[in-house]
């Protein structure tokens, strides 16, 4: 797993760690996963995801607020993809199973992605990523 | 106590300006002795930057149920001026107009030796959990109209009756809606899921009035001992997360424009009266419409499954009241003996209007509002009423529950779903939900005891106990 639970009083507070910038985009879709539907899914059910913002916290912020509203309106449960990010501007696509309410209701339904203690950092040769979901 | 905040009163305390840079005016809370352990230095500190925003009039302030969120604490209170002052989704939050509603029923304990069969029946009829979907599926007209006219939008269309609409806090229907602020996303959020509970903390409760503490109020509030009620605690779904998510990227851009200067993002504003202000608040307001008509929706597949199990007509089960505990509205209060319009935000607080307030329904006006504080679900809830002193100290405010004490995966390595449930039904509390990991997220340990925050809210003077309700059974959401 590429992503730990932090102590967080009312909400669901994580740090993501990943080899490359890119890399960690997804694992932070996947941890957002996991905290919703308590697992995620293989599946070739796929999502384009294009978002665009005015810096890095900005662009993690928005991605992972694309990737709650595309899960919920579309019922997908993502686990892989590829995403390309230049200039805090980002593209790729996104692919999961269908939800399968016996599978995927181990989660707390996250309501929204914070700014409050939003960090990246690089760490020798890692990027990590503390955010906290509102649930 | 943290270092740096001053006990100014019983159940008061102070955060003084220079707490944290910039601060216009003193944070004040409300905690008992009792509970200052329980208090976290981040829920301080976010109640000192709510501080630091411009037009803040008199404090920044929190109830006891204080704990650390995002942007402002959880039970964080703050009014604007409407000329200098901001409007902000960090005081609102995602879940627009979360909020709680109490119905009674003409039953009584003894009528539920098949309480069981009942609360599987509710679990059957009202959707729960992460991903559950309504039956009904609107068309964009009928959200339309959900979005304008709230509660009384779901009465027109068969869902209650219209005493219904009396008892909700703004007659459930906020107006200066703009739907052309709800943007497409939020629409395809809100369209399948009307009527649906969600998750997490909401809840829809089976209760009995156990103990009346002020029998005036509560016959004013048609509410008596032994009489079982239905508790109902949910929000806006994802249409209202949509609209904060939306807007406040906007108002990110906007504080930049406006050159207000902000200790946290998730505190973005824009002042009250500016395009991008307006905007937030015509599609809060619509979002808060469409959480009271959500209610509305559940309390009546509620009236409609216990009418059938016991041939009750709705008429029968009032609606006694339904709060709104994450909001902004604008309302008038009294400054320094001045009347001023102000944008009252409330996150994770409850509007506590005192007896002679023009905003109650004619019945409740020598009362005060009814205010409904939930427990958790092994505690007990209460029903209190509005007062002068909240007027004077907090804007007509008070507390919006227990507050968390516990994070949810401390409370996931301490106890189990299993146990939590186990140990419930001992106290013959049942309770039901989609899983287990939703259950120990919610067990009676990881909150204040609600019996302590409320006695504070009584102490102080900012509401007073009407009523204390015990659980009998709960649907998770």
């Amino acid at each position: 797993m590429t992503f730990v639970e932090l102590e967080h009083t009312a909400d669901v507070m994580i740090r993501v760690s990943a080899r490359s910038y890119e890399e960690l985009f997804l694992e932070a879709a996947r941890a957002l996963m996991t905290v919703m539907y308590g697992a995620t899914a293989e599946g070739t059910v796929c999502c384009d995801v294009n978002v665009d913002s005015a810096d890095q916290e900005g662009l993690i912020h928005d991605f992972l607020s694309e990737v709650l509203y595309l899960s919920e309106v579309n019922s997908i449960v993502f686990f892989s993809g590829t995403v390309r990010i230049q200039d805090n501007t980002l593209s790729g696509i996104l692919c999961g199973g269908t939800f399968d309410p016996e599978k995927h209701r181990g989660g707390s339904e996250v309501k929204g992605i914070s700014y409050s203690g939003l960090k990246i950092v690089k760490e020798h040769e890692n990027y990590i990523l503390d955010v906290i979901f509102d649930v | 106590m943290i270092p740096g905040v001053k006990k100014i009163g019983p159940y008061q305390w102070e955060v003084p300006v220079g707490y944290v840079p910039d601060m216009k005016v003193p944070g004040r809370f409300f905690l008992s002795d009792e509970l200052a352990p329980t208090l976290e230095e981040g829920a301080v500190r976010q109640l000192a930057n709510v501080a630091t925003m411009p037009g803040i009039v008199r404090n920044s302030l929190a109830m006891p149920d204080i704990h650390w969120g995002y942007g402002f604490p959880i039970g964080g209170v703050a009014a604007f001026d409407m000329q200098n002052g901001v409007i902000s989704p960090g005081g609102v939050g995602f879940d627009i107009n979360c909020g709680v509603r109490l119905m009674t029923t003409p039953l009584t304990e003894k009528d539920l030796p098949g309480k069981r069969d009942l609360i599987e029946r509710l679990f059957g009829a009202v959707p729960t959990g992460v991903g559950a979907k309504s039956t009904r599926r609107l068309s964009s007209k009928e959200l339309e109209g959900m979005l304008q006219s709230g509660a009384e939008w779901a009465v027109e269309q068969g869902f209650g009756i219209r005493q219904d609409i009396d008892r909700c806090e703004e007659n459930g229907c906020m107006d200066r809606t703009d739907l052309s602020a709800v943007s497409g996303k939020a629409r395809q959020r809100g369209m399948p899921q009307s009527g649906t509970l969600g998750s997490g903390n909401h809840f829809l409760e089976i209760q009995v009035v156990r103990e009346i503490i002020d029998e005036d109020a509560a016959s004013r509030f048609g509410v008596e001992k032994g009489q079982v009620c239905i508790m109902i605690h949910c929000g806006s779904r994802g249409l209202g997360h949509q609209v904060c998510t939306d807007h406040l990227k906007v108002l990110e851009g906007a504080a930049k424009k406006y050159g207000i200067r902000l200790p946290d993002r998730q505190l973005a504003c824009a002042p009250v009266n500016s395009p991008e202000g307006k905007a937030y608040f015509g599609a809060m307001a619509a979002s808060a419409n469409y959480a009271w008509a959500n209610r509305q929706i559940i309390m009546h597949t509620t009236r409609d499954v216990i009418g059938k199990m016991f041939h009750i007509d709705e008429e029968e089960m009032p609606l006694v009241y339904d709060v709104a505990h994450n909001v902004a509205k604008i309302e008038e209060h009294m400054v320094d003996r001045h009347k001023m319009t102000l944008c009252v935000h409330r996150k994770g607080a409850t509007r506590a209007f005192g007896p002679g307030s023009p905003d109650l329904p004619p019945d409740f006006r020598t009362v005060g509002q009814p205010v409904i504080i939930p427990g958790s679900m092994g505690t007990s809830s209460f029903l209190l009423h509005g007062t002068a002193a909240a007027m004077e100290l907090t804007f007509g405010s008070t507390c919006h529950g227990s507050g968390r004490v516990m994070s949810r995966s401390s409370a996931k390595k301490k106890i189990t779903g299993q146990e939590v449930k186990a140990a419930l039904a001992r106290e013959g509390i049942i309770v039901r939900a989609h899983s287990d990991s939703a259950i120990a997220d919610e067990a009676p340990e990881v909150y204040k005891p609600s019996e302590e925050v409320v006695r504070v809210v009584h102490e102080a003077g900012i509401s007073r106990i009407v009523a204390r309700l015990e659980p009998l059974g709960v649907i998770k959401g």
